[in-house]
């Protein structure tokens, strides 16, 4: 619809605008200040006290060298990546198993099922049961205590059951018909008209896992080794602790100085992968919130 | 379509005698699939639910869950008589009450304001660019939060330049942790929340506000008349459902931001059931604490959703 341009049009307009830019520039801001601090100079970062809009001095990549050179980082990646694809894998699996039992009707248990699952989301034990059971079940300080518990919840498999609703029952009639199994209608058949729901679940699973460092700071307390990147990265970005980061040399040097560079480029180097990511996800992200049930 | 319906479930009508067995030979796969599923939420749901039990004993890691001693409501009363109990209470319900009554006005103010954007590629643009911070993880923007607020920090020197505080690291401070939580949550979760609403408000009919326009409505009160109605069922849905959330405050950032310092307004039931309970070593006790949460959670959950009900005439269950 065209809008006519009266005086307070315009004026609401310009203020608008304006206001779109600001909050654009807030949005960004601080992350393009830590982009920008990482390719510093440190001697001249240190005297520094407003934002920086372009690398200070020379830029350098000093930094990123001393954070790529230290072993726990490149850990913390591998791990987060192997706990990522696995626990994406059994949350994709059990979704998908789990929305195809509920939405089938005629299958007696659906009802009960869905009961079932659905208590989970309304009460849950809690950390410190929770926590009782996974040390019971002797996962303390093994990779499985972050794989498996969580990786497969309610919220999930509901939100496949909505997916599976609504596909035309058309489509498991005739494969019956054709003699495919459970199995087969289910993965070779269903699943892939599904595609954008899974794509929904791995992408929020994506995210949690990058995320996720309270798990692995309970459950792998004398793992090292098996420690996701987030929980490096709290080391050193909330813990402060920039000696397992630096080398000797570099700490008897100017360890204030290095320290600070090294804040700045482990901040990069854990966001950078998902914030180059995110605009080609947007959609499924979006569609994701609209399905509802995802909590913030 | 409707045929081929019918003809599905006769087997199932006709298979009323023992029905159970029936559709266990026909579904044997489905029966099978569902046990992995089953077990799985056994042990990790409903094995914490029923260790919720030991908040009622004085439990021993090294006597056990079964070894342990009764000891009835003592750990709830121990919570309740302790004398940060009114303050953690407030704590948690102060933040997220804040949390909603902030940031919920403010994204469906953002979705209306974006809604009047007609340049297509600048909208789509600070819509990508508004999800962004979403993206950021909490380790990091708790890394920003602290680095800011710090004594020299870019946060600290712009307040302190502008005469509103003194130099200080501004998380040492209790006075400020409400705001900085705040701030810093509507950051990261202004763009996200704000989501739903442009999708409803995309979604109220633009034939409506033609057939106004034409009789003469302005602007403002086309908004006030047709696109705040139409998202009204939206409006009225989310809130109940944050409203049964209302005693709900992740440790996830709080645990990173918070100090000794600043107990008295950043320390909420689930950090503290963290601190005491799990660090502590007071098991038991902590997961009383956890356990009253809970029920507090589900009372809201359900009331809120009676009165959706109501009201709105929808729920969630």
């Amino acid at each position: 619809m065209v809008e006519k341009l009266t005086p307070s049009r315009v004026i609401f307009n310009i203020l608008n605008y304006a206001f779109m830019i600001l909050f654009s520039f807030a949005c960004v801001i601080p992350i393009w200040h830590v982009l920008m601090a990482s390719l510093s100079n440190p001697r001249m970062l240190m005297a520094n006290s407003g934002i920086i809009f372009k690398p200070l001095g020379d830029i350098t990549l000093d930094g990123y060298r001393m954070v790529m050179s230290n072993k726990s980082i490149i850990t913390g990646y591998g791990n987060t990546i192997l706990y990522v694809v696995a626990t994406t894998v059994i949350m994709v699996l059990g979704s998908l198993v789990g929305g195809f039992l509920l939405s089938h009707k005629d299958f007696k248990l659906s009802l009960p099922l869905a009961l079932f699952i659905m208590v989970t989301m309304m009460f849950s034990g809690g950390l410190i049961p929770g926590y009782m059971v996974i040390q019971s079940l002797g996962m303390l300080n093994t990779p499985w205590a972050i794989i498996i518990p969580g990786s497969i919840n309610a919220f999930y498999i509901m939100m496949m059951k909505s997916a599976f609703d609504q596909l035309p029952a058309a489509y498991e009639e005739s494969a019956t018909i054709d003699g495919a199994g459970p199995l087969t209608i289910l993965f070779v058949i269903l699943t892939p008209l599904l595609k954008a729901t899974v794509a929904v679940i791995i992408m929020f699973n994506v995210i949690m896992q990058w995320n996720n460092w309270f798990n692995a700071s309970i459950y792998l307390p004398k793992r090292r080794d098996l420690w996701p990147l987030a929980l490096f990265m709290r080391e050193i970005l909330i813990n402060n602790d920039t000696s397992k980061i630096a080398t000797q040399q570099d700490a008897e040097n100017a360890s204030n100085m290095t320290a600070n560079l090294v804040k700045y480029c482990v901040t990069i180097i854990g966001t950078l992968p998902l914030l180059c990511a995110y605009p080609f996800a947007q959609k499924y992200f979006v569609a994701g919130v609209q399905m509802g049930g995802i909590k913030g | 379509m409707a045929v081929k319906t019918a003809a599905r479930q006769e087997p199932v009508k006709l298979a009323k005698p023992g029905s159970w067995k029936r559709n266990f030979q026909r579904y044997k796969a489905l029966y099978f699939l569902a046990i992995p599923l089953v077990l799985y939420f056994l042990i990790f749901n409903y094995a914490p639910m029923f260790g919720l039990l030991m908040a009622f004993e004085d439990f021993k890691p090294a006597r056990g869950f079964f070894g342990s001693t009764w000891v009835g409501f003592k750990n709830f009363i121990d919570f309740f008589t302790a004398p940060n109990f009114l303050e953690i209470l407030r704590n948690t319900f102060v933040i997220s009450a804040l949390g909603l009554a902030v940031g919920f006005p403010l994204s469906i103010v953002f979705a209306l304001l974006i809604n009047e954007i007609y340049v297509k590629w600048f909208k789509k643009s600070v819509q990508t660019i508004s999800y962004m911070p979403y993206f950021v993880s909490t380790i990091v923007l708790c890394g920003l939060v602290i680095e800011f607020c710090s004594t020299n920090g870019l946060i600290t020197n712009a307040l302190v330049s502008l005469g509103l505080v003194e130099r200080q690291n501004l998380l040492q401070n209790p006075k400020y942790f409400w705001a900085i939580n705040l701030i810093s949550d509507q950051w990261q979760g202004l763009g996200y929340g704000s989501i739903v609403f442009i999708a409803a408000i995309t979604n109220v009919s633009g034939e409506l506000h033609e057939a106004a326009a034409i009789d003469g409505a302005n602007r403002l009160q086309r908004v006030w008349h047709i696109t705040l109605p139409g998202i009204k069922p939206m409006v009225v849905s989310m809130l109940i459902l944050k409203c049964g959330m209302l005693m709900t405050v992740g440790f996830d950032k709080i645990l990173n931001l918070y100090n000794t310092a600043i107990y008295s307004t950043a320390d909420v039931i689930s950090t503290y059931v963290y601190r005491v309970g799990l660090n502590g070593g007071r098991y038991g006790y902590g997961a009383a604490v956890g356990l009253f949460n809970s029920v507090v959670n589900l009372i809201l959950l359900l009331a809120s959703n009676a009165i959706s009900k109501k009201y709105a005439e929808q729920s969630l269950f």
